[in-house]
């Protein structure tokens, strides 16, 4: 299944993903901006003031009855962290007319309503209200304070922070507490104006058909924007070799540890250059096939789980796992020598068989889901025109073991994170 | 094999056919699609551990033995049942919940292959001594990881105060106390019991063909002679153990569930009434309420909050959840908000608004293969047809959901909290 592509203004682009399985249709602005700790605070809370209140709608208990009586309609902000730039976005999904109890026109009321909240928004003289900004910023400090909750989340994001200390991948997507602290309705108009003129735009519309006059209409906004120095959101550095592994521990008052690996790859960027490591990741801790569920877990049984992700676009691969404390060294010991048997070319037919046939059976579900379709279209940013899920299964059905044994090789340790159980662990 | 077409309002439907042995098979097609997912699934969960085989004596199982049994069918005496599912592609898991165990996957190749695999290992059991203690070892850390869980903790601390008898307390996966006294002869006498053809039903959704399906199943079920289980009730109509229950965590901001408990004598709550009471939650406290309005205007909840109608056999309760840095407060207000809907009644419009939006979320579940398998399993296991859901919206009126509000007993709940350690 392919898709059309549509420049609507200067680094605006329009994506129809046609499809007609779904009962809803997705409509996506994705806004680029480049990545950095000054101001990821302030543009990540702007998706969430944007989709609380408008012009239209100033009082968010209004739009919120609105969003019901479009037969549920919900709202979609995003704020999160792809390579070295912080993605934006704001959506929205609603059920198609015909499905409605009385033929209502749902999805033109739906995109007039995506289109006065990003464009609209409520403001007075240059600043939006302190009451819409200080209620926002409440609830963002609340769910930057909420993060530790999770300790599988927290864990992660520890690693990251660690791994990236002077990098722009290690802020956190949402900022700081004090940062959410110092925002006030002025800068946040700066934000916004600022997003509408330098971010790179992808608007993505997942449906059976393209809804009329939609892209003329964001084209005729766009191009009443002074849009210049739109961000280039294709360049990302990727991971830098660590000559010596960093190793952090921590302690908390938890019945089981954490113990997050992170590791540098030599392949990194787009899919179609990391298609080795995709497939050496999923073999190493993807599916239960993989080395890590078959040894670590059921012949070791040292964790319930131990997964590996690649973030490809950074040339990053973790390994999370829930451990006790007395097996934390024992499971990263397990851990190493599996990658190591991968660097040493034991990859078996077994394994390199049910891998592929893994990865190539999930990228037809891809079709499947509007919101993995979204996904999909709105991280792929190391290529200015995205690969199709299809595409990619064809360049991934090509990969050959020596292709994988050389990006196991390209995996270096850079840092160990540990949360580890206080003295006085539950049992 | 009987059959009956069920058609739904959406240009959709489904089949539901029984086979001899009393096991119930649900497809509903859809060849748009490129993927299906397919469950096994047993009306057996973490609440059956009281039961009987009529005419036999009542054995009572150690907690967290469904979902042991869970974990332990994946294995036979040839190999796991995961590395039949990796020659084929297909991505296979299994869950447990309070009333029910399923066994899935979902595909997008070899449909007919991987469900004869599903048939094959939910119908092998094979328990040995030491294959049970191994397991106990990895679900003992996953009880770890759930017990550092603030969200499944301050849910389960809320039910354990809420009943004193019914097993709904309890933790679906047990304790690390209770899996260990899990052998191979239980887990063989929970299997004979539940895992009969008569106390289950197949589930499937997405691109096939229903007549392949239905013959392939057919000659896959090993014979089988229906049983009549006996399920216990358990006598818990009366007040809660505690009103308020809290635990501290490293958490930065507390965790609430509020539960109402609702008495019901045995089995489930029907269809209409679960209907109305998430009606009545949206209108009490959903996001087009004026209560919802005020509570994040004085920065009492955030977008956590949700609210849900908690039903299966033998239970039932209204719960709001959420974070708060003053859940007493949320609580007291949404206790003073249900006094004033039953004094003032309800208003119309946010009646029809919330309709609506009900409506749309039921459309919605049909989005994916994943989402209407899901939905045939609820119809499955609580007995209903799936679109009667939509039927009912359809018809109901703000008088007669009025009527549900007396089932909120603002003198019967529950409120528990999870605060941050340094509030010790």
């Amino acid at each position: 299944m392919s898709y059309t592509v549509n420049s609507l203004a200067s680094g605006v682009d329009g994506y129809f993903i046609e499809n007609s399985r779904f009962n809803t249709t997705l409509i996506s602005f994705n806004f680029y901006l480049p990545l950095n700790r000054d101001t990821v605070a302030q543009n990540a809370l702007l998706p969430f003031v944007l989709t609380t209140c408008s012009k239209d709608y100033p009082e968010f208990s209004d739009l919120n009855f609105k969003l019901s009586k479009l037969y549920g309609a919900e709202l979609i902000a995003v704020s999160e962290k792809v390579g070295d730039f912080q993605l934006l976005k704001i959506g929205i999904s609603v059920i198609s007319d015909k499905y409605t109890l009385d033929n209502e026109e749902l999805t033109s009321q739906a995109i007039e309503l995506l289109l006065g909240l990003i464009f609209k928004p409520a403001v007075e003289s240059g600043e939006f209200k302190a009451n819409d900004v200080e209620r926002e910023k409440r609830k963002a400090i609340e769910h930057i304070l909420g993060e530790l909750a999770e300790k599988r989340t927290y864990a992660k994001g520890r690693l990251i922070e660690e791994m990236y200390k002077n990098d722009p991948y290690g802020t956190s997507k949402c900022g700081t507490v004090e940062a959410v602290e110092k925002i006030d309705g002025k800068a946040l108009y700066d934000t916004w104006e600022n997003m509408l003129k330098t971010a790179y735009v992808r608007v993505n519309v997942i449906s059976s058909e393209l809804p009329a006059g939609l892209f003329d209409k964001v084209s005729n906004t766009f191009l009443k924007i002074d849009r210049k120095d739109v961000t280039d959101f294709t360049r990302t550095v990727p991971t830098k070799v660590s000559l010596k592994v960093n190793r952090i521990d921590e302690e908390m008052n938890v019945s089981q540890g954490k113990l997050v690996m992170g590791f540098s790859s030599k392949l990194s960027g787009s899919d179609k250059d990391c298609a080795a490591l995709t497939v050496m990741a999923d073999i190493l801790g993807g599916g239960p096939y993989s080395k890590l569920f078959l040894n670590v877990r059921e012949k070791q049984r040292l964790c319930y789980y131990c997964a590996v992700r690649a973030v490809k676009v950074m040339g990053l691969l973790t390994v999370d796992s829930g451990v006790c404390k007395e097996n934390m060294e024992k499971t990263e010991q397990a851990i190493s020598e599996q990658l190591k048997a991968m660097q040493n070319g034991e990859i078996s037919d077994l394994e390199f068989n049910s891998s592929m046939k893994a990865i190539l059976d999930s990228f037809k579900t891809y079709n499947d889901s509007q919101n993995l379709l979204d996904t999909w279209y709105s991280i792929k940013i190391a290529d200015k025109k995205p690969i199709t899920p299809e595409e990619l299964s064809d360049i991934i059905s090509k990969v050959k073991k020596e292709d994988i044994t050389d990006a196991a090789r390209g995996i270096k340790l850079h840092t160990v994170y540990r949360l580890i159980p206080e003295q006085k662990e539950a049992l | 094999m009987t059959r009956q077409y069920f058609e739904g309002p959406l240009g959709e439907g489904y089949l539901k056919a029984t086979h001899e042995s009393g096991l119930e098979i649900y497809i509903m097609e859809k060849p748009e699609f490129s993927s299906s997912y397919a469950l096994f699934g047993t009306k057996y969960g973490s609440i059956d551990t009281v039961f009987g085989i009529k005419g036999k004596e009542k054995v009572t199982v150690p907690e967290g033995i469904a979902h042991f049994l869970e974990h332990k069918l994946f294995e036979s005496e040839e190999g796991d049942a995961f590395s039949r599912f990796a020659e084929t592609g297909a991505s296979a898991n299994a869950f447990t919940s309070f009333d029910r165990t399923c066994y899935l996957f979902s595909c997008s190749d070899r449909f007919y292959e991987n469900l004869e695999i599903l048939l094959d290992f939910v119908q092998s059991p094979y328990f040995t001594e030491q294959t049970v203690q191994k397991e106990q070892g990895i679900i003992g850390q996953e009880i770890r990881m759930y017990d550092d869980s603030p969200g499944w903790r301050v849910m389960f601390n809320m039910l354990s105060s809420m009943y004193k008898e019914h097993p709904v307390r309890i933790e679906i996966a047990g304790t690390e106390e209770s899996i260990a006294k899990i052998d191979a002869q239980l887990l063989y006498k929970c299997y004979e019991t539940f895992y009969n053809p008569s106390n289950m039903y197949i589930c499937i959704a997405g691109n096939i063909d229903t007549d392949k399906t239905l013959k392939l199943i057919e000659n896959a079920l090993k014979p089988s002679v229906p049983i009549e289980i006996e399920r216990y009730d358990f006598n818990d109509n009366e007040k809660v153990l505690k009103q308020y229950t809290e635990q501290t965590f490293p958490v930065s901001i507390p965790i609430f569930t509020l539960g109402f408990k609702r008495n019901i004598t045995s089995g489930e709550v029907p269809l209409k009434e679960k209907v109305c009471m998430s009606l009545l939650l949206e209108i009490i406290c959903g996001e087009s309420s004026p209560l919802y309005a005020s509570l994040v205007k004085e920065g009492l909840i955030n977008d956590e909050f949700s609210s849900e109608y908690f039903t299966g056999r033998g239970f039932a309760a209204a719960i709001f959840e959420g974070e708060s840095t003053n859940p007493k407060k949320v609580a007291s207000k949404i206790k003073s908000r249900i006094a004033e809907l039953i004094n003032e009644g309800i208003d119309k419009k946010l009646f029809s608004a919330v309709k609506c939006e009900m409506y749309g979320d039921a459309v919605r579940r049909y989005n994916t293969v994943e989402g209407s398998a899901m939905q045939l399993v609820d119809g499955a296991v609580s007995g209903y047809d799936i679109y009667d859901e939509i039927k009912i919206l359809k018809n109901v009126t703000a008088d007669e959901i009025c009527r549900y509000l007396n089932y909120f007993d603002c003198n019967n709940t529950v409120l528990s909290v999870i605060k941050p350690e340094e509030e010790q």
